[in-house]
């Protein structure tokens, strides 16, 4: 069983993506939810991360900078950008910056399956 | 009401174009978000800047191109779908319906960033504004807008871009 952080700004947003993650049937233990890059390096402390789920466009600190200061204070979870974001320079840059993959939303729990089964 | 020239000839795309990736993206997001189908019922025959007990959800676009995508709902019809998101029942327009209402519109603002921009770093979207009340007027000085009626079921709600070409 594993313990996934949501980093997104939208609280409908976090809500359909543990959802998702149950439905499709991932093994998950505890979920954690930031609503922007400081809440989600707080949320490192909180407790052992198996995996993190995270936007971009974020107030406060946007997904990018998240990821890079993750990086940055040791963080070894998978981070897997979830984002209306598909560009190929911004998806270049989290993925350069010490992301692992990225989900384009909308997605579909078959979808999350696909691209996160092989990480938990 | 129509697509900006300048948009036309840099994006290499009709407003009918536009207006079907809109169009897609919006049936998209609705299918696989909320397992709703909706209809299109392009093109419009009359602009519409006057809303009654209703929400807007709108991002901007900045960069590259300038402007706004928008999301005009039903208060009943917002509530359905907010419920249909969350999966449970949301009887009030409240946090959860702004919430809602506020990340359809960067879904649908994403989708328009992915037409006119293929690398991403040209244009920014901006976090969502979410407008709400009994009867309000949204005004624009730019008339290069589409807008696009979609139903579901018996009720209706709009999708709007306004959009012109910056550099």
């Amino acid at each position: 069983m594993s313990n996934i952080l949501i980093v997104d700004d939208s609280s409908t947003m976090r809500k359909i993506i543990s959802r998702s993650l149950r439905q499709a049937g991932l093994a998950v233990d505890t979920i954690y939810e930031a609503a922007d890059g400081i809440e989600g390096l707080n949320a490192l402390g909180a407790g052992p991360i198996d995996l993190i789920l995270s936007d971009i466009n974020m107030p406060n600190m946007d997904g990018l900078e998240f990821v890079k200061q993750a990086r940055a204070q040791g963080c070894k979870a998978p981070i897997v950008m979830i984002t209306t974001e598909g560009g190929e320079d911004i998806i270049g840059e989290a993925i350069n910056s010490g992301a692992n993959g990225s989900i384009r939303k909308p997605f579909t729990p078959d979808q999350l399956q696909e691209k996160l089964g092989g990480l938990i | 009401m129509s697509l900006n020239a300048n948009v036309v000839e840099f994006a290499h795309l009709q407003e009918v174009e536009m207006a079907r990736y809109i169009i897609d993206a919006t049936k998209e997001v609705f299918s696989t978000m909320m397992v709703m189908e909706v209809e299109d019922q392009y093109p419009m025959s009359e602009p519409v800047n006057k809303f009654h007990c209703s929400i807007t959800g709108m991002v901007g676009l900045a960069g590259s191109y300038t402007g706004i995508l928008s999301i005009h709902c039903p208060a009943h019809l917002a509530m359905k779908i907010t419920s249909n998101m969350l999966g449970m029942e949301v009887e009030e327009v409240g946090e959860d319906v702004s919430d809602a209402l506020g990340e359809i519109a960067n879904m649908l603002g994403g989708h328009v960033k992915q037409v006119l921009s293929k690398g991403g770093s040209d244009l920014n979207l901006s976090i969502p504004t979410v407008i709400s009340g009994e009867t309000y007027t949204i005004n624009s000085v730019s008339n290069d807008s589409v807008m696009i009626p979609f139903q579901f079921e018996n009720e209706k709600f709009l999708v709007g871009l306004t959009i012109r070409k910056e550099y």
